[in-house]
């Protein structure tokens, strides 16, 4: 596990071991803490532009002694097998779950107006974080479909009022890129609706599809 | 993130509870990082509450507001570590774009402290032209710093006739 603090650091360090300026967006765990959700986390995930700024990024953490690990044991079998599947690299507790483009075939926005927070880690180079909003980061996590991922939608929850329709809306414009993303959302909708009141016409949208 | 703006008159009422009670929850919820105040003196206080601790700013938006007559309202929170300087905020306010924010950073031009560190990050963000067009709308609207010779193009351009 990683606390807020410990995590800053690490990423100031890895800022310092940049031989060029990235910029990448924060899901799961790492977008919680960042947006105090929650006080520590297992993973650190995170989205790059493109494959040059993902090897940037991995040469700086391998510097730091993270090495490259199989997904086995933390995504299921369809996961592993996925085209857009991330890179996983650990170091013992803390582990980045490295991902390009997009998260499973869901391609995130990088652009200025879909943020909610920028974090910036200026040292050599600048190591710029973006944090989406809420509804983002429980699409995400229905999508990643962790052990800890169901719990962490739970905690959003606990603070935020999600605009469902819009997660529906998101995902049903990406189904062509992940032909599995709205079974994943009506699977944990249906889960999430045990416990807070979501309206069916929600699941309406997803079934008439 | 939800807020909820209070005075602690209207505080204590919500939550049914008296005046100085209000006051020590409210300076708990301060400690804790949930609340944070504006106004006080000849103005009425009012606490911004939320339900979970409030990121704190020290980015582009607190940089700008704190040297800018011409304030802005936040389009995201932007948290920095101590790196972040006046000449970073230029280029993100040129970067963002819009006419307000461009409007408030040429107020940026003033506090200038490092000239070659602003020109190597437009040279690395490829907007040395638009830092040169905003300094010379700045120049002709209010106080700036003045841009030395070495970086100054119109001087330059006229030393090589």
């Amino acid at each position: 596990m990683i606390n807020t603090k410990d995590q800053k650091a690490l990423f100031e360090l890895i800022a310092k071991y940049l031989q060029k300026n990235i910029t990448c967006i924060a899901i799961g765990g790492t977008a919680m803490m960042f947006s105090n959700y929650k006080a520590a986390t297992k993973d650190i995930d995170l989205v790059f532009k493109n494959e040059e700024d993902t090897k940037e990024f991995v040469k700086a953490i391998k510097k730091l002694g993270y090495e490259q690990r199989s997904l086995k044991g933390v995504y299921d079998e369809k996961r592993q097998k996925a085209k857009s599947k991330p890179q996983m690299y650990t170091r013992g507790q803390e582990r980045f779950d490295l991902f390009t483009k997009n998260v499973f075939g869901y391609e995130l926005d990088f652009s200025q107006e879909n943020i909610m927070q920028r974090n910036d880690f200026i040292e050599k180079q600048q190591l710029i974080i973006h944090i989406l909003p809420p509804e983002d980061l429980v699409l995400l996590k229905a999508i990643t479909n962790r052990p800890a991922d169901f719990e962490d939608i739970n905690t959003i929850l606990k603070y935020e009022k999600i605009d469902w329709k819009n997660i529906v809306k998101k995902a049903i414009r990406q189904k062509q890129n992940n032909p599995w993303i709205l079974h994943d959302l009506e699977k944990t909708l249906q889960e999430l609706k045990k416990q807070h009141f979501i309206k069916q016409e929600i699941l309406e949208l997803i079934y008439n599809q | 993130m939800s807020f909820e703006k209070h005075t602690v008159e209207t505080f204590a009422k919500k939550h049914d509870i008296t005046r100085q009670s209000a006051i020590n929850k409210l300076s708990k919820l301060k400690k804790q990082g949930k609340a944070i105040v504006s106004g006080g003196g000849k103005q009425k206080r009012i606490y911004t509450i939320s339900n979970k601790p409030i990121p704190k700013e020290n980015g582009f938006y607190a940089l700008v507001n704190k040297h800018s007559p011409e304030k802005l309202t936040p389009k995201f929170t932007h948290q920095v570590n101590k790196n972040y300087t006046i000449e970073h905020a230029i280029i993100d306010g040129i970067k963002i774009g819009d006419v307000r924010t461009l409007n408030a950073t040429k107020h940026l031009f003033n506090q200038i402290k490092n000239w070659k560190r602003l020109f190597d990050l437009a040279k690395e963000n490829n907007i040395k032209k638009e830092v040169y067009d905003l300094y010379s709308q700045a120049k002709k609207e209010m106080k700036v710093k003045k841009i030395p010779e070495k970086y100054d193009k119109h001087k330059r351009s006229k030393s090589t006739i």
